[in-house]
């Protein structure tokens, strides 16, 4: 290799700088890129595309990583969001129900300004299978008295309070067979006795016992309290004539009542504290 | 002075399971409806533990049952569990003593009798008020006693299990 350099060492470096030159001039006069960096390139491009794949990959996953992580923070941001709005949307049905309940209940304290009510809140349905009642959230610490009305928002009767504690009370509903009203049916005036009856009271009925002879009464007709003793207020809806039927005996006749009020939809309720005795 | 100990432990653990029960029946039975009516626990209660104790404590565990109840449930006289209770308690051992062994068909049994008694009892006040029912007040009482009856089964385990318990330390 020393003697063919120190031989034709001259003619290698002429014919290197005619190559050179001539690389020059095809470079200067090509479009392409030099042959030299074309073939240069050619074989770095595998080396380079598996690099940059290989960079690529581990930036997708140190972005996923990322957009993962932030992700699941955001999640976590939205779905407590979400509970607080569900939140907040339960609250304002149960206001909007509330209001709807208070406006009702204002109509008839405009129209019964004798009226002093007290809220409660139903906290057990009936307890027993021989018994209707309900037990309220309200006692004698809110001024509440054995044999004060409950009523709902219309101004439909619920019951009658038949025991009070410190901080709750136990209401007989009108379908309980302890419950005894005096009664008057609006269109006719008739006076009754509304009562509970046991083979009724599975079906949320009652009877208006003691009416008249001869008294017309007609499906629908809604009966109220009268009011008769002043023992409860005058006025109360106790619910609609459902049919009239005679008794046992066949000289009596007596009608079975449908009540006003929907005994499972309750969830509120207005305890009529005090009133004035309207004739 | 260890009988004393034994026997304040032995009915303080029925007290327990008495409790447990009154803790069913008010979280559990109490809110749901079948054949339209609650299951009502309570008349088995002195029914079947007095299978297994006997008329005499059988009937003062159901005078405590009925006050307890009277204090917690409406009913039509202010003291109507308390004069029931203790006689199913006595129904409840004279059945175990002279017919039936103390178990699950004896507990079956004696609910029955429980049931009868109460729910008869309820009639004859209404009966008494002026405000019969007796067709009414007997087809509930059937249907009370047949929703019930399958819960009188974990009641009678329950019972037994301390009646054993206590029984063993004896």
């Amino acid at each position: 290799m020393k003697n063919f350099l120190k031989n034709h060492g001259l003619w290698v470096l002429f014919a290197a700088a005619v190559i050179s030159v001539a690389l020059a001039v095809m470079s200067f006069f090509s479009n392409t890129s030099a042959p030299l960096s074309n073939l240069a390139g050619v074989l770095a491009s595998p080396f380079r595309s598996a690099y940059t794949s290989v960079a690529t990959w581990f930036n997708d996953k140190q972005n996923y990583y990322k957009d993962n992580t932030a992700l699941e923070e955001e999640n976590a941001a939205l779905r407590k969001q979400l509970a607080e709005m569900e939140k907040a949307i339960r609250q304002a049905e149960e206001d909007s129900a509330e209001n709807e309940r208070l406006r009702e209940l204002l109509n008839l304290q405009k129209k019964r300004e004798d009226f002093e009510f007290e809220s409660a809140y139903i906290t057990e349905h009936t307890v027993t299978n021989w018994t209707s009642s309900l037990t309220l959230d309200k006692g004698t610490k809110h001024g509440v008295e054995v044999k004060d009305c409950v009523i709902d928002e219309t101004g439909a009767l619920v019951g009658v309070v038949s025991e009070v504690g410190y901080n709750w009370c136990t209401v007989l509903t009108i379908v309980d067979t302890d419950t005894s009203l005096g009664a008057q049916v609006f269109r006719t005036k008739d006076l009754g006795l509304a009562v509970g009856d046991f083979s009724l009271m599975e079906e949320r009925r009652l009877r208006l016992d003691y009416l008249p002879a001869g008294c017309q009464l007609l499906g629908g007709d809604l009966v109220e309290t009268s009011g008769l003793g002043g023992y409860y207020p005058s006025g109360l809806v106790i619910g609609t004539v459902e049919e009239v039927q005679k008794d046992d005996s066949g000289t009596t006749s007596y009608a079975i009542l449908a009540p006003a009020v929907d005994f499972d939809g309750l969830t509120e309720v207005f305890i009529i504290k005090s009133f004035d005795i309207v004739p | 002075m260890l009988a004393r100990n034994e026997t304040i432990f032995k009915w303080t653990l029925y007290a327990a399971a008495t409790l447990l029960c009154f803790l069913a029946q008010g979280l559990v039975l109490q809110r749901f409806t079948l054949w339209g009516v609650i299951p009502f626990l309570y008349p088995v209660l002195p029914a079947v533990l007095a299978t297994y104790e006997g008329p005499v404590a059988g009937a003062i565990y159901g005078l405590a049952v009925g006050v307890t109840c009277d204090s917690l449930l409406p009913g039509p006289i202010p003291c109507f569990y308390t004069l029931v209770f203790p006689l199913v308690g006595l129904c409840g051992a004279l059945v175990s003593q002279s017919l039936l062994p103390a178990g699950f068909l004896c507990s079956l049994v004696v609910s029955a009798i429980g049931f009868l008694l109460t729910d008869v009892f309820h009639c004859f006040l209404l009966w008494a008020t002026g405000r019969s029912a007796w067709s009414s007040g007997l087809f509930l009482m059937l249907r009370e006693f047949c929703v019930t009856v399958v819960w009188s089964l974990p009641v009678t385990l329950l019972f037994l299990t301390v009646f054993r318990r206590t029984r063993f330390d004896d």
